[in-house]
């Protein structure tokens, strides 16, 4: 049902052309601002593509240099280690317990179900007093232990719901002639249900990888200074220091740069991923 | 027969307590750890600490009476209210139109370059979106002032330094950066086969376009919209880091919200039990708001 009419058109291409510019022109300004000098920013000649490309900003972000103190290599790497272990224990554990509340209907599954539901939505400001005290008490706030702890509570709800969503569509034939040839439950969840359900793991994975990169409130509050991940020191550069543009761009971009790419080529698990992030239970 | 299927059915479903401990364990702990860590900050919201030091000694209402009177929680309720209100309407209307738009778009091939152009922006964090919507704000030489100028206009808005306005300017990097993430939400909720046959009909009887959508459409996109409506309420309820990133509540504290004020009061005033009350009353005003669609999700869940 595409309309042909020239007035159509017309207004079809005024839309595209206004969503192209307001949406690729931050792209655009973040990336051609990382490659100018101080100068070129101050004279307002940064939005055209002249000037020698600094790519030095980019290895000032990266290694440190008097203009940015906080060198960006050793965020990316306690990013990376956080947010891929998150992932990856809130995917096996948020299996079993997905496939417990798809195959359980009794009102204990029913309840366990209305609580994990809450989780869900629980804003972070909830639970933050009591993690912080939890963490300095134990030490853990000084490894990648306590932030990743804080994030696993915080995402079993969704891996949970998301993987158990996917289950409930799963036949149960396959199981049940299992079940008669003697496989015990937990046989029959790792041959048969999980194999089976790799592309739902891999989107759960993606949705829990780009949420806990891009969390800010309770890596601000938990991480110390051997743990502070890419978003706590892309806000401390621009709070504490009189950090330039150039330098504030080259450093966004490289913060983006993981979680975009998962974007761009595995984007069919992505846009599955938040689309069932978002019809949870649906 | 009938008896043996039954038999099968209780099969699948029960569990020894070795395969419970399995299958659910790890669910149990982490639960206990979020409503433990839940219990706690409600009762440090009555207790009567105010220092470095913890201090649990009840002390009732005081801290919840504290916030009444606190001039800066006003500001936050009526700054929450036009993030709710300004984040959420004009983001799910617009949404509507948008995926009406390309469904109709008489360029179909151009769909999934506007679908990955308005919804790459959910890959990225509000820190960075924040980051670089400050550049674009900067009112001496930023982006839009820039262009502005370069276009021969006078380019002088204030942006972000004006306490007035400055809220508008944020909620609009929020939707921003949701917009396309409610369009793909609409946009399933168009596409099933019941919805397509109903527009077809339509059609064929000569109705409008925007009487279709109006009529037959948005009346049966109701659980899309739900969840659309739900996830951005809370979304906007719970904002900090855009907030954080690009104003810290300022010019003053025109720009401060609840959760921004929450982890101040905590962290640097150290009234710690202020806090937990800001918390606590975070977390009932999104319990409330995320009611119709918890008991929606269950219905679903339990009765497919």
């Amino acid at each position: 049902m595409t309309s042909k009419s020239l007035g159509a058109k017309i207004l079809a291409i005024s839309i595209l052309l206004g969503l192209t510019i307001i949406y690729l022109l931050p792209i655009y300004v973040m990336v051609a601002t990382s490659l100018k000098t101080p100068e070129e920013i101050s004279q307002g000649q940064y939005l055209l593509p002249t000037g020698t490309p600094q790519w030095s900003n980019y290895t000032e972000v990266l290694f440190g240099s008097t203009r940015f103190r906080s060198e960006m290599i050793t965020r990316l790497k306690n990013s990376i280690v956080i947010s891929f272990s998150v992932t990856a224990l809130a995917a096996f554990f948020g299996g079993l317990s997905g496939y417990y509340l798809s195959r359980n209907k009794s009102i204990f599954s029913r309840s366990l179900f209305v609580l994990v539901g809450i989780g869900l939505y629980l804003p972070y400001q909830v639970v933050i007093i009591p993690l912080s005290i939890l963490m300095s008490k134990t030490g853990l706030n000084q490894s990648y232990a306590g932030l990743i702890m804080s994030y696993l509570i915080l995402n079993m709800p969704l891996a949970t719901v998301l993987l158990g969503t996917f289950f409930l569509g799963i036949p149960k034939e396959l199981e049940e002639a299992a079940l008669v040839d003697g496989a015990s439950k937990i046989q029959i969840f790792f041959r048969i249900v999980v194999p089976i359900s790799l592309p739902a793991y891999a989107s759960v994975a993606i949705i829990v990888f780009t949420q806990v990169w891009n969390e800010f409130f309770l890596a601000l509050t938990l991480s110390s200074r051997n743990t502070q991940t890419v978003q706590v020191i892309m806000a401390e550069a621009k709070g504490t220091t009189l950090v330039l543009y150039n330098l504030q761009m080259a450093a966004a971009l490289i913060a983006v740069s993981i979680p975009l790419f998962f974007f761009f080529f595995l984007s069919r698990y992505f846009v599955r991923g938040i689309l069932a992030g978002a019809l949870k239970g649906g | 027969m009938a008896k043996r299927n039954k038999k099968r059915k209780s099969n699948i479903e029960r569990m020894t307590w070795h395969e419970n401990l399995v299958f659910l364990g790890p669910l149990l702990f982490f639960l206990a750890l979020l409503y433990g860590t839940l219990m706690w900050t409600i009762y440090v919201s009555f207790t009567d600490w105010h220092t470095m030091a913890p201090n649990y000694e009840l002390a009732g209402l005081k801290w919840y009476q504290f916030l009444i009177k606190q001039p800066r929680f006003h500001i936050d309720i009526i700054n929450n209210l036009k993030w709710l209100l300004l984040g959420v309407i004009p983001t799910a209307t617009v949404a509507i139109f948008l995926a009406y738009f390309l469904e109709l778009s008489p360029f179909p091939r151009l769909e999934s370059y506007t679908r990955t152009l308005i919804l790459y922006p959910v890959a990225m964090s509000f820190i960075v979106t924040g980051t670089i919507w400050s550049w674009m704000y900067q009112p001496d030489n930023g982006v839009i002032n820039t262009l502005l100028r370069g276009l021969g206009l006078k380019g002088d808005f204030a942006f972000l330094i004006n306490p007035k306005t400055a809220t508008y300017w944020l909620i609009l990097i929020f939707v921003w950066q949701y917009l396309g993430f409610a369009v793909i939400i609409i946009q399933s909720s168009f596409r099933t086969t019941e919805l397509q046959e109903m527009i077809e009909a339509a059609t064929v009887d000569g109705a409008g376009r925007l009487r279709i959508l109006f009529v037959i459409i948005l009346p049966n996109i109701k659980a899309g919209l739900l969840i659309l409506v739900s996830l951005l309420l809370i979304s906007t309820l719970k904002v900090f880091d855009i907030v954080f990133i690009t104003t810290n509540g300022g010019p003053g504290i025109s720009t401060d919200v609840l959760a921004l004020n929450m982890w101040m009061t905590t962290f640097q005033q150290h009234l710690v039990s202020a806090g937990a009350g800001l918390g606590v009353i975070i977390f009932l005003v999104s319990f409330i708001l995320v009611i119709p669609y918890t008991i929606y999700a269950l219905r679903k869940w339990f009765n497919d």
